[in-house]
């Protein structure tokens, strides 16, 4: 059996899909080459849009559901009521259905075959856990705290049935999946060293940047387009881990839930924790905006975002309704005078609309109606005016 | 690094010379990156933070400020925005005007913001319009759906028929539709339904006199939602509605789901293809049920898992021939 489970062909089909269009608008391509290249990479593989996927999903999750209620009854009919059994019979009737949907109707993650693999696999780990809960001594369980040893007999089986399912399907979500488990298993090992929780922090952003080392390299690899969507999403995790792990508010919080205090207290090494929370998203909008990295860019504005969350939980600088004015004329400033200085492009850089993106203004309508709606009208007899609004920490002198 | 691999390739099949893939790979490298997007995102963040904070700042201080210069500031920042945007305006034309610049939109949705906030305050205070609450609401309405008209703005639009939502009792926003409404105990039955259908018809004009056809997509993804949703509740609602029996939203279900799988084929909209679907399927398994006789125990239960794989398995394949079907018509 092949380690892959989609033909490489199908991968370079899809990027040309994608990349061969914009090299025509651009008027890089003649119109007789960009013909000859769509008619040499034609798909011929299922892959719907994002909205269709989801619907796939659903309808599969569906009758997969329907599917376990006929097993079972039909096992109950024939007095064959073991769970275990059960559990099998849908894991590989999952795993074995999205094999033959990939080959016979040349699905390519469509919805279907993924929601089959999250399932077969779901359904997998829980025979997991309940064969690991059968190893341990009685007596003892996983509640035992999370340092405990235990937890390595489930976690390890796990990253490696996870492990060999992102490398045959190059699925994003298993991909995630296994890397948080990855961490789980460092940390669950650190924890268990009396110097463990001192350390905990660095080592995970030491593990961050040993990934995307290990990403980087993985670029250079002919079939690199394979797992591209899934080194995207380990590239955006190891930044998040990499923040997150020296965010002074994560550092704090986690260290409170894993010694069980009810109140957080200071911890050692805080003016570093504060150096990395102030620090790093700075560094990595900077990056993003000189190595013209979307991905860089998108997480270090998330991570502006977090620290602000993260000086506000501690210090109230402003009344949160002051600091939303601030912030919101802060944005639109910034924004008008970005748009205008950015209308030539400048430094690598563009305010006009990139032929590429998909422009979104049908979203942008949905997104106005959810967030700016007009006021109901009361119900007659209320009364305005009276007590102090939810203005969320601000104390009412009413 | 995509585009290396692709380029690759292409050379290895002869389909590029080696020229062309070195100006196509130094195109790649040099094109500047557009920030249009999260400058959009970033406008209008901003807007939704200032908004919400001066409201905010409006109602703490109800009292101890001076109510001239509060209302006199805002109403001069609102001016200031409708009238940038309105110094920014493209002549008037029923298709999509062209418009250079986004700033001016984003004026003109801080204007709205702020007429709302400030409509909020002089109620309050002065209570202006007594306790002619429908006027309050229809008053932003109809000012919404004008300037969405004559400045050409999807996002005014949708916050005038949420205001149009909003007269009517019925929360028509995307989401709140699920909370606002609480959908399984509401009342929302008939007027949502009737709301609803009114959008859905209003799109439909726009979409065939070519009136703004741009609209169409606002106005159906709103209405057919707010009346699908409202009708599926029915079905599910334990207190039978006296204006909608459950017989009769089954039928109203099942034909704006075909509506839409025919007005999807007619755009090629995959959205209204899925919200089609889904709805159908919804009221088609209710039905089923509904009319199964569980009298003799496992049989019901067979039938009914047996129902799930093999109309799942038929909606799948209806989807994997829906490029084909969208572009039969």
């Amino acid at each position: 059996m092949k380690v892959k489970a989609y033909p490489l062909l199908w991968t370079t089909q899809e990027a040309m899909e994608a990349a061969a269009p914009r090299w025509f608008r651009r008027q890089l391509l003649t119109d007789a080459q960009y013909q000859a290249i769509r008619a040499a990479y034609q798909p011929d593989f299922y892959r719907p849009g994002l909205l269709l996927r989801i619907g796939l999903v659903l309808f599969t999750c569906v009758g997969v559901a329907g599917a376990a209620a006929f097993l079972a009854l039909f096992g109950a009919a024939a007095r064959l009521e073991d769970f275990r059994l059960l559990g099998w019979a849908v894991a590989l009737g999952c795993l074995g259905t999205q094999e033959v949907i990939i080959r016979e109707f040349r699905h390519y993650r469509s919805g279907t075959d993924s929601a089959l693999l999250y399932i077969g696999l779901f359904v997998l780990a829980l025979l997991l856990a309940e064969a690991a809960d059968h190893l341990l001594p009685s007596g003892t369980t996983y509640a035992s705290g999370f340092g405990s040893p235990h937890y390595a007999l489930l976690l390890l089986p796990m990253l490696g049935l996870l492990l060999l399912a992102t490398l045959r399907y190059a699925d994003r979500l298993v991909a995630a999946a296994t890397y948080l488990v990855l961490l789980a298993l460092l940390a669950n090992w650190l924890l268990q060293l009396s110097i463990g929780r001192l350390l905990l922090p660095f080592a995970l952003m030491l593990m961050a940047v040993a990934v995307y080392q290990i990403l980087q390299r993985w670029r250079q690899r002919p079939d690199y387009l394979y797992y591209r969507a899934c080194l995207i999403v380990l590239e955006v995790l190891a930044l998040a881990t990499f923040y997150l792990a020296g965010n002074y508010y994560v550092v704090r919080e986690g260290n409170a839930e894993i010694s069980g205090l009810y109140q957080s207290v200071q911890v050692p090494l805080a003016p570093l924790f504060y150096l990395f929370t102030a620090i790093i998203p700075l560094v990595y909008i900077t990056v993003g905006l000189r190595k013209r990295s979307r991905l860089w860019l998108l997480t270090g504005l998330a991570a502006v975002a977090f620290s602000l969350f993260t000086l506000r939980y501690y210090r109230s600088v402003l009344p949160p309704e002051m600091a939303a004015v601030l912030a919101g004329t802060f944005l639109l400033v910034l924004a008008v005078w970005a748009a205008r200085y950015l209308r030539p492009a400048r430094h690598g850089l563009t305010a006009l609309a990139d032929a590429d993106q998909p422009t979104s203004f049908n979203l942008e309508s949905l997104v106005v109606a959810q967030t700016a709606q007009a006021p109901t009208a009361p119900t007659p007899g209320f009364e305005f005016g009276g007590g102090h609004s939810g203005g969320g920490g601000a104390d009412g002198s009413y | 690094m995509r585009t290396s691999h692709l380029l690759a390739d292409l050379q290895a099949r002869g389909l590029l010379p080696p020229a062309q893939t070195q100006a196509i790979a130094d195109d790649e490298r040099t094109r500047p990156m557009s920030l249009h997007q999260e400058l959009r995102a970033a406008l209008y963040l901003g807007i939704m933070l200032l908004t919400g904070g001066l409201g905010t700042l409006l109602y703490q201080h109800l009292d101890d400020i001076g109510h001239g210069a509060v209302i006199g500031a805002m109403a001069l920042l609102m001016l200031a925005s409708f009238g940038y945007a309105w110094r920014h305006r493209q002549p008037f034309t029923w298709g999509q005007a062209n418009i250079p610049s986004f700033v001016p939109d984003y004026a003109l949705l801080l204007g709205c913001l702020l007429f709302l906030a400030l409509e909020t305050y002089v109620q309050t205070v002065f209570s202006v319009f007594g306790s002619r609450y429908g006027l309050a609401t229809l008053l932003p309405a109809v000012l919404f759906l004008a300037l969405a008209y004559r400045l050409d703005h999807r996002g005014v639009l949708a916050m005038g028929l949420t205001a149009l939502g909003a007269w009517v009792g019925v929360s028509v926003a995307p989401l709140s539709v699920f909370t606002a409404n609480a959908l399984f105990t509401s009342r929302l039955g008939i007027a949502g339904v009737l709301l609803g259908l009114a959008l859905t018809g209003a799109g439909l004009y726009a979409e065939f006199t070519r009136r703004k056809p741009h609209f169409a997509f606002t106005y159906i993804s709103l209405g057919a939602n707010v009346a699908l949703l409202a009708a599926t509740a029915v079905l599910f609602n334990y207190y039978p509605q006296p204006w909608l029996p459950k017989w009769v939203a089954v039928l109203l279900v099942l034909l704006m789901s075909a509506g839409l799988v025919w007005y999807a084929r007619h755009t090629r909209s995959y959205l209204f293809l899925l919200m089609g679907t889904v709805y159908g399927y919804i009221a088609l398994t209710y039905s089923f049920i509904r009319l199964l006789d569980f009298s003799n125990g496992d049989e019901g239960g067979l039938l009914v898992s047996f129902y799930f794989m093999l109309s799942t398995a038929g909606v799948i394949l209806l989807f994997m021939r829906s490029k084909e079907f969208l572009r039969r018509v």
